[in-house]
C-alpha cells in the first residue's frame, strides 16, 4: 500500500471516522482510514471486540437529527433504529461513497510520531496489523483521531468490593441478556447504559436493585405521539429560552410519567439539561412494578452483600457496573490532548493547541443525536484541511481564532454537574451554530 | 471564481430545525431505471457515473421514461428517475395540499441513498430547483439544470400569466396547478402525441407552487454544473436562464434541433430532445468522469 505523504490519515471507521474520510475525499483531500477491526462500525459493529453495543441497543434519539443529513435513513427503517439497522446503515454510507478503497482493516494504529517540533513535516503513523502482528510506519500531512470515546471502562472502587463473593463485571462486557438470568442483581449507575441494563434485568433476573448516586430526570422517548428529541428541537427552534424550556419539559414530565419521588425514586438535585439526557420509557415502570428497587450510591461491600449510603443492604450475585467510559488515545503522547491530566483540551472539540495537523472528531455527548454532528466536524476538518494546502495562511489565522477561543463551551447556558463526561457534553444547536459560522468563516476564503 | 453573480449565494445551510422536528414522512415512491449491462461490475473509479433525472410541475418519471432512460444506458450511462410524492407511480397524492418543497427533496436524498454512488443530478424545471436544494445538502458527482425555474422567484412568470390570462392566474392564486397546454411546452411536436402527454400531467401542491415565487440563494456548489435552456420556452425567460448560470458563474447552453430552431420546455419530450440528451451527456462525459 502506498499512500501519499500529503494525504490525512483517519483512525477509527466508526461514524466520526467515516464522515471525517468522507469529507476529506469529497473535497479532493487524499485520506487513508485505520480500523482495527474487520469491519467499519466501532461501537456500533457488535461483534468487534471494543464494541459496548448490546444485543437489545437501539438509538436512544430519533432519526431526523442522528443520522447523516447527507446521507438519510432509509424511509422503511423505525424512529428508533436498532444497533443492526445502524451497522447497515454505516455499511451503506461507506458503500456509496466509495470508502471502502480508502480504509484498511485488521490495522491497530499505535504510534503518530510529529516530524519537526511542530510536525511541520508531517505525522509518522505506525500501523499494526493485527493478523500478522508487522508494523509499518506511513507519513501522513495530518492526523484525524476518531477511535471514540465509549470502550474504555471507567471502573469504581468500593471499600470491600475484593472481598465480594459474587461476579463483578463492567457494563463494557455486558452483551444481553442471559449472563442475568435467575440471578440477583446489581446496575451501578443510571446512564442510558446503566437504565437500559436495569429494565433488562427487570425483565430477566431474579431481583434488580439499580443504585444511583443522585435523582435524574428520566425522560420518555416519545411525547405527544412523536419522538421527544424532535419536540425539543421545535421548542429550540421557536428559540425558546432555557429557562422556559425547562419548565415545559418539567411540566411535560410531571403530566406524562409523574413525580419520580413517589415512585421511590430520589428527587432530582439538579436542574434539567445539567447532566446528560436519559431517555428511558420503561425504567420508572418497572420500579412501579416493583421489580426495580432503586438505592442510592453504594457504601461498602461485604461477602455477598451490598451496603448502600442509605444504611440499607441487599445480596446479590452479580454486580454491573454501567458506570460509563474514559477517552483514552494509546497511540499519542497523554499530554498532547490531556495537558491537565483530567480532560483533553480541545477548541471546539476538535482543534489540539499543541499540533495544527492533529485534529480530533467525536469527543462529544450531544444533548441529541450524533451524526449530524459527525457530518459537520468532518467538514470543518476538511475545509480546514483544504485551506492548509491552497491558502495556509489563512489556515493559519483560522487555527489561532480556535485556539485563542479553547476555554469556549457550548452548553446552552446550563451548568453541567461534574463527571468526567461533563467536558464532552454540548448543546447540539448552539455547538451546530458556531460550526456553521467557523465554516463560511473558512470557505469565504478569497479565491 | 469571476462572473458569478453573488447576490443568489449564500454560506453552507448547517440549520435544518424543520427537517429536524418535524420530519417528513416516508411514502411510496416510484424510480425507474435503465442501467446498461455489465456496468455493476466495472470498477467504480473509472465507470459512467449514474444520472439521476427530477421531473418539474406536474410531471413524474414518466416524461424520461419516454426517451432518455434507456438512450442513456445506451450509450452507458445507468439512468434513473424518480417521481416525487404525489406524482407518477409514487403514493402520497392524498396529501397534495401539505406537501412542501422539502418533501419532495426528502424523496430525492431517499433516491440517492440506494444508488451505488453519487449521481450526476439532473433537474427539470421545478425538478432544478429541487436538484439545488439537493446539492445544498449533498455533493452530487454534477449538477444539470434544464429549463430551470429561476432561482429569484417565479413572480415574472406570475405576472406575465396575470397579463395573458388574469382567470388562470387567479386559479394559481387560489391554490389550482399551474396551467401548462402543449403550447407551453412543446414546439415541435404533433398535436396527437403532445395532447398525450398534457393528459398525463397531475395537480401540482398549491404550497410548492408558492415556493417556486420565492427567491433561492445556493450555497458553495463544488460539482461542475451546466445549465441549460431553449430560447423558445414559453415558462422560463432566457434572462431567468441567464441569471441561473451566472449564480453559477457558468455559459448557459442554448438547446436547438439540427436545423437551430429551438426546443420547447419539455426538452425530454419535444422533437429534438435526443440533441438535448447528447448535450447533456457531453457535458457529464466531458466534466464528469
Amino acid at each position: 500500500m502506498t499512500i501519499s505523504p500529503d494525504s490525512w490519515a483517519v483512525i477509527g471507521a466508526g461514524p466520526h471516522g467515516l464522515s471525517a474520510l468522507k469529507a476529506l475525499l469529497e473535497r479532493g483531500i487524499p485520506a487513508h482510514g485505520f480500523e482495527r477491526d474487520t469491519d467499519l462500525g466501532g461501537n456500533w459493529n457488535y461483534h468487534a471486540e471494543n464494541s459496548r453495543v448490546y444485543e437489545s441497543t437501539h438509538l436512544i434519539s430519533p432519526k431526523p437529527f442522528t443520522q447523516f443529513p447527507d446521507f438519510p435513513m432509509p424511509d422503511s427503517y423505525p424512529d428508533y433504529p436498532s444497533h443492526w439497522q445502524v451497522h447497515e446503515y454505516f455499511s451503506s454510507y461507506a458503500r456509496h461513497f466509495g470508502l471502502m478503497e480508502n480504509l484498511s482493516f485488521n490495522s491497530e494504529v499505535v504510534r503518530c510520531e510529529p516530524i519537526g517540533a511542530d510536525a511541520e513535516s508531517g505525522w509518522d503513523v505506525t500501523v499494526r496489523d493485527r493478523e500478522t502482528g508487522s508494523e509499518q510506519t506511513h507519513r501522513f500531512a495530518g492526523v484525524v483521531v476518531a477511535n471514540g470515546h465509549n470502550w474504555w471502562p471507567k471502573m469504581p472502587e468500593y471499600p470491600g468490593q475484593e472481598t465480594f463473593t459474587g461476579e463483578i463485571r463492567h457494563s463494557a462486557q455486558y452483551k444481553g441478556a442471559d449472563v442475568l438470568r435467575g440471578k440477583r442483581v446489581l446496575v451501578v449507575g443510571a446512564g442510558n447504559t446503566g437504565c437500559d441494563i436495569a429494565v433488562e434485568s427487570a425483565q430477566n433476573a431474579k431481583s434488580t436493585v439499580h443504585s444511583t448516586r443522585r435523582g435524574y430526570y428520566y425522560n420518555p422517548k416519545y411525547a405527544f405521539g412523536r419522538p421527544s428529541d424532535q419536540t425539543a428541537d421545535l421548542l429550540l427552534a421557536l428559540r425558546l429560552p432555557l429557562a422556559l424550556r425547562r419548565v415545559l419539559f418539567k411540566t411535560t414530565l410531571r403530566l406524562t410519567v409523574g413525580d419520580f419521588t413517589k415512585f421511590g425514586l430520589p428527587k432530582p438535585d439538579h436542574e434539567f439539561f445539567e447532566t446528560h439526557p436519559i431517555i428511558n420509557q420503561q425504567l420508572v415502570y418497572y420500579v412501579g412494578h416493583g421489580d426495580i428497587a432503586p438505592k442510592p450510591d453504594i457504601d461498602h461491600f461485604d461477602g455477598d452483600t451490598v451496603h448502600f449510603t442509605d444504611g440499607t443492604s441487599a445480596e446479590v450475585d452479580l454486580v454491573v457496573f454501567a458506570t460509563g467510559y474514559l477517552a483514552h488515545f494509546p497511540f499519542l503522547d497523554d499530554a498532547w490532548l490531556n495537558p491537565e491530566g483530567d480532560h483533553p483540551v480541545l477548541a471546539r472539540q476538535i482543534f489540539t493547541p499543541t499540533f495544527d495537523t492533529l485534529v480530533v472528531s467525536g469527543l462529544i455527548q450531544p444533548d441529541s443525536g450524533q451524526w449530524t454532528i459527525a457530518h459537520w466536524q468532518g467538514m470543518l476538518i476538511a475545509a480546514y484541511a483544504d485551506a492548509l494546502r491552497h491558502d495556509p495562511e489563512a489556515a493559519h489565522r483560522f487555527y489561532d481564532r480556535m485556539i485563542a477561543e479553547v476555554d469556549q463551551r457550548f452548553t446552552g447556558g446550563a451548568d453541567y454537574k461534574d463527571s468526567t463526561r461533563h467536558y464532552y457534553e454540548i448543546a447540539h444547536q448552539e455547538y451546530l451554530r458556531t460550526l456553521e459560522n467557523d465554516l463560511s468563516s473558512l470557505e469565504s476564503v478569497p479565491a | 471564481m469571476s462572473g458569478v453573480d453573488s447576490r443568489l449565494r449564500k454560506s453552507r445551510t448547517v440549520m435544518r430545525l424543520w427537517d429536524w422536528s418535524v420530519p417528513p414522512h416516508g411514502v411510496h415512491r416510484e424510480v425507474l431505471s435503465s442501467v446498461p449491462q455489465g456496468w455493476d461490475d466495472e470498477p467504480r473509479a473509472t465507470r459512467t457515473p449514474p444520472l439521476l433525472f427530477i421531473h418539474g410541475l406536474a410531471h413524474g418519471a414518466w416524461c424520461f421514461a419516454e426517451h432518455w432512460l434507456s438512450a442513456a444506458a445506451q450509450k452507458g450511462f445507468p439512468a434513473y428517475a424518480v417521481s416525487l410524492r404525489g406524482h407518477g407511480g409514487s403514493g402520497g397524492s392524498q396529501h397534495r395540499r401539505r406537501t412542501l418543497m422539502r418533501h419532495y427533496v426528502h424523496d430525492v436524498m431517499q433516491t440517492i441513498t440506494e444508488l451505488p454512488q453519487p449521481p450526476v443530478l439532473v433537474g427539470h424545471s421545478m425538478g432544478a430547483i429541487i436538484a439545488q436544494l439537493v446539492a445544498d445538502r449533498y455533493s452530487p458527482r454534477a449538477l444539470v439544470l434544464l429549463a430551470p425555474a429561476p432561482l429569484q422567484g417565479a413572480g415574472v412568470t406570475m405576472a406575465a400569466l396575470a397579463r395573458k390570462r388574469p382567470l388562470a392566474a387567479v386559479k394559481v392564486v387560489a391554490g389550482g396547478t399551474l396551467p401548462m397546454g402543449s403550447g407551453q411546452l412543446f414546439t415541435g411536436l404533433e398535436e396527437a402525441t403532445a395532447e398525450k402527454y398534457v393528459s398525463r400531467l397531475v395537480p401540482e401542491s398549491p404550497w410548492v407552487q408558492y415556493e417556486l415565487l420565492r427567491r433561492r440563494r445556493i450555497g458553495p456548489v463544488r460539482a461542475p454544473v451546466m445549465v441549460a435552456g431553449t430560447k423558445a420556452d414559453r415558462l422560463v425567460r432566457v434572462a431567468d436562464v441567464e441569471r441561473t448560470a451566472a449564480a453559477y458563474g457558468v455559459e448557459p447552453v442554448w438547446l436547438t434541433r439540427v436545423d437551430g430552431s429551438p426546443l420547447g420546455h419539455d426538452v425530454m419530450l419535444d422533437d429534438g430532445q435526443d440533441r438535448a440528451l447528447d448535450a447533456v451527456l457531453e457535458f457529464v462525459s466531458a466534466r464528469a468522469m
